[in-house]
């Protein structure tokens, strides 16, 4: 730590929802020119905290002091005056509007010049390499460049503290570090950046404070300095060794389940990727670059414009217009809030959204035997709280992605389109769905999409490049030759 | 069709458009906020009886238009309090209001029935009003058609290009993120909500003050649910709703025409008309697939522990 004095200091802070401690008396300092990780589990308190610092919950007790004075916000805009700005792990832009009017929104200034706007925009992306169109609406954009516009709106408010919840798990390893890059550049500009994480990599190698949180109490205040190992701050987290390692059986191919075949439309160019059942192909790449319109034209949800596309044998257009397809496939969306699940509908419900053979009798649904069974898959899934009754919204966000795994699983589907299927879970959740995924393997053929290359190594047999709505190569994952030069691939240089 | 039929037409396709225009660009408002007032029909009502009532005993014409404007407001004030305050349901609200509305200007409005008020009259502007077609059809309206008129280029200018429109717009489409932002949220759907009344008001303003200088009751003869219906036919953009306005205007106006010239119709199947362009045009938005651009928040409302 260094001698100066602390921008933020929490003193004391606790915060109660009903009986539950998401916060007990919190104490940590945050200094401007560091960045200081926030790490725990999910449901360890670090969003209620930061919740707290940007003026959108309340404390019950405890003080904050800001150059130290005490401070008390009541709203978000009061801790935006203070200088404190929060990018959200679900991004709070406007999707009908376009970058510039996201960022100038809240903005003091009564007329505004969409040209003046869009200029401003663009200069203080340039300034901190942080590549967008000021003039596109937030709808078209990929998750990685949704991120770019929340940290713009932050540094257009001149925030002197940037918390990021969770801010590389819409990223890809590139993404990543041109993120890292402009961290680094706002704390070397005297910045005080907070950021949420699950990832150790990233908080060794780019914090310079570390506070561990553990049911709502800080287990650790340290630096970054202090730690040896990884392991060691996985074990002070979780409080049990988490070693992220995973049961992979070798890799046996059997039938095609989906073949790819010249496939264009738009944001894509002549795609083409086999998927067999007992393989698992990773589709890597930075976001944006044709991940998402793949994603969607093999689930139906965009029809192809040209090239075959053979979904366990039906072409696409027989496959989903006769539908009478059983559950064979199974899509498991990077949105699980909004496209997976019905955020007020109970579990039993979201169960059945996808499963319902078996669940019906004419026009009845046989919720008592629904639910059974949904019981029985909370159990085995280990989904917590172990309820039937309570609504998706009240689940965590890993829970919440083990609920989906379950549903699709249980319909034993044959082709399995996962998207991101990690992004902000925290380890242990990550490890139960990537040993669920590699399980399913067995029965099915899998289509990865990952922005994470480390996921990507761990579970796929086979990776496939995207870059620019291409695949760029595809290779099994121990061509070491190859996986040395993934970066250029990614970045669009042949193979 | 000649000339001494479609200019007079046309004429009274403004005059009679002018109400709903006032009401669609009060509603646009308040969507645009994410509140959704299925009230417009009550709330033009109770303003129209108000400008009645202030203008016969003033005699002040304008003041009773800024009264009914008021009298808007206060109506809309009732949902607002119901889906701000209290988070109930905007439709139901809405309903309510139409209902409590109507029938509290019939009840008020009984004794006024077959009155008359001093209201707006033509312009007369005489070098402009000698232009051939344009002269006629719209050089010589009343005060109020050019209230109107001006009104959609102030709201669009205001939703677009003030930071005031660009915040009630967010908490429109994501209040989330225009909490986020550090904005009052529900301060700005309660502009929505206000300001979308007193337009409202206007709207029935003009009927007891301009179009006609009489009371009779149930004066706004489902104007106000034709501009709820005009609201998604202009996708919710003020340059939209004054076409969508006049071309509803022309029919009602081409309705009463055709009675008067006594045609073999049923008057019941002409006075259907304006409704029944209305399902018409719903039809027609919705297969151009333009319901999308609704605001995404809109009916959903505020809760403040989320």
């Amino acid at each position: 730590m260094n001698g100066s004095p602390p921008v933020v200091r929490l003193d004391g802070i606790t915060k109660r929802y009903g009986a539950v401690a998401a916060n007990q008396d919190i104490r940590l300092d945050i200094h401007s020119g560091r960045i200081h990780a926030l790490l725990g589990e999910n449901g360890a308190g670090k969003s209620t905290l930061m919740g707290i610092l940007s003026g959108m919950v309340q404390p019950d007790s405890g003080r904050i002091l800001i150059d130290g004075q005490p401070r008390a916000f009541r709203s978000a805009r009061e801790a935006i005056t203070a200088g404190i700005g929060m990018v959200y792990q679900h991004f709070m832009l406007v999707k009908a509007m376009t970058v510039a009017e996201n960022v100038f929104l809240g903005y003091p200034g009564v007329l505004l010049n969409r040209r003046r706007m869009e200029e401003t925009v663009a200069q203080l992306a340039r300034r901190f390499g942080l590549d967008i169109d000021p003039a596109a609406r937030i709808g078209t954009l990929s998750m990685g460049e949704r991120q770019r516009v929340e940290i713009l709106k932050l540094l257009f408010r001149d925030s002197r503290v940037l918390i990021f919840d969770e801010p590389t798990s819409v990223l890809t390893p590139r993404e990543s570090e041109h993120l890292f890059d402009a961290l680094r550049r706002m704390a070397a500009q005297g910045k005080a950046i907070v950021f949420i994480t699950h990832k150790l990599d990233e908080v060794m190698a780019l914090s310079d404070d570390i506070t561990i949180l553990r049911r709502g109490s800080v287990i650790e205040g340290l630096a970054t300095t202090a730690v040896t190992s990884k392991h060691e701050l996985a074990r002070r987290m979780v409080g049990r060794d988490v070693l992220l390692q995973v049961q992979r059986e070798p890799y046996e191919p059997r039938q095609l389940v989906l073949r790819v075949d010249g496939l264009s439309n738009a944001g894509l160019r002549d795609i083409r990727l086999e998927v067999r059942q007992g393989e698992i192909l990773g589709v890597v790449g930075v976001a944006g670059n044709g991940q998402k319109p793949l994603v969607e034209a093999i689930c139906g949800l965009t029809a192809p414009a040209a090239g075959v596309v053979r979904i366990l044998g039906e072409d696409w257009h027989r496959f989903y217009t006769h539908r009478r397809w059983d559950g064979n496939l199974a899509y498991i969306p990077e949105d699980r809030r909004g496209l997976a699940t019905c955020r007020n509908l109970d579990l039993v419900d979201n169960f059945l959204l996808t499963t319902r053979q078996g669940f019906c009798r004419g026009p009845w649904l046989l919720r008592r035997r629904a639910t059974r069974k949904a019981l029985r898959l909370i159990r085995d899934f280990a989904i917590q709280p172990a309820d039937t009754r309570i609504s998706a919204r009240q689940l965590s966000g890993g829970n919440l992605q083990k609920l989906v795994l379950a549903r699709e699983f249980f319909r034993r589907p044959r082709l399995i389109v996962a998207e991101q299927p990690t992004q902000g879970l925290d380890i242990a959740a990550i490890q139960d769905v990537w040993n669920l995924l590699l399980n399913a393997r067995k029965a099915a053929g899998i289509l990865l999409i990952t922005g994470d290359l480390t996921e990507a190594l761990m579970l796929a047999d086979r990776l496939a490049v995207m870059s620019a709505g291409r695949i760029v190569d595809t290779f099994p994952v121990d061509d070491a030759d190859k996986l040395d030069r993934i970066g250029l691939m990614m970045a669009g240089s042949a193979a | 069709m000649n000339g001494e039929f479609f200019i007079p037409l046309l004429a009274a396709a403004i005059q009679s458009g002018t109400p709903i225009l006032f009401a669609t660009l009060g509603e646009i408002l308040t969507e645009k906020s994410g509140v959704i007032n299925l009230g417009v029909e009550g709330m033009m009502v109770v303003g129209a009886l108000a400008a009645f009532w202030i203008a016969q005993s003033t005699g002040a014409p304008l003041l009773a238009f800024l009264i009914a404007g008021v009298a808007g407001s206060l109506l809309a004030g009732i949902h607002g309090a119901v889906c701000l305050w209290f988070r109930g349901n905007q439709v139901v609200s809405g309903l309510a209001l139409t209902i409590l509305g109507t029938g509290l200007a019939d009840f008020l409005g009984t004794p006024l029935i077959g009155q008359s008020a001093p209201g707006f009259g033509p312009v007369h502007l005489p070098t402009l009003a000698a232009i051939p077609i344009l002269g006629p059809v719209i050089l010589t309206q009343d005060l109020l058609v050019y209230i109107s008129l001006l009104c959609a280029p102030l709201l669009w200018v205001f939703l677009y290009k003030t930071r005031w429109g660009l915040a009630l717009r967010s908490a429109g489409e994501f209040p989330e993120a225009a909490a986020a932002a550090g904005l009052n949220v529900v301060a700005y759907r309660w502009l929505g909500v206000l300001a979308g009344g007193a337009l409202a008001g206007w709207g029935g303003a003009y009927l007891s003050l301009a179009y006609t200088h009489l009371w009779t009751n149930g004066m706004s003869a489902g104007r106000g649910w034709i501009a709820v219906a005009l609201v998604i036919f202009a996708f919710w953009r003020p340059g939209r709703a004054i076409a969508g306005a006049y071309l509803f205007g022309g029919v009602m106006a081409l309705q009463l025409r055709l009675q008067a010239a006594g045609t073999h119709w049923p008057s019941s199947i002409l006075l259907m008309l304006p409704y029944a362009l209305t399902v018409v045009v719903l039809v027609l938005a919705a297969r151009l697939e333009r319901g999308s651009e609704a605001p995404a928040a809109l009916g959903i409302n505020i809760d403040p522990h989320e």
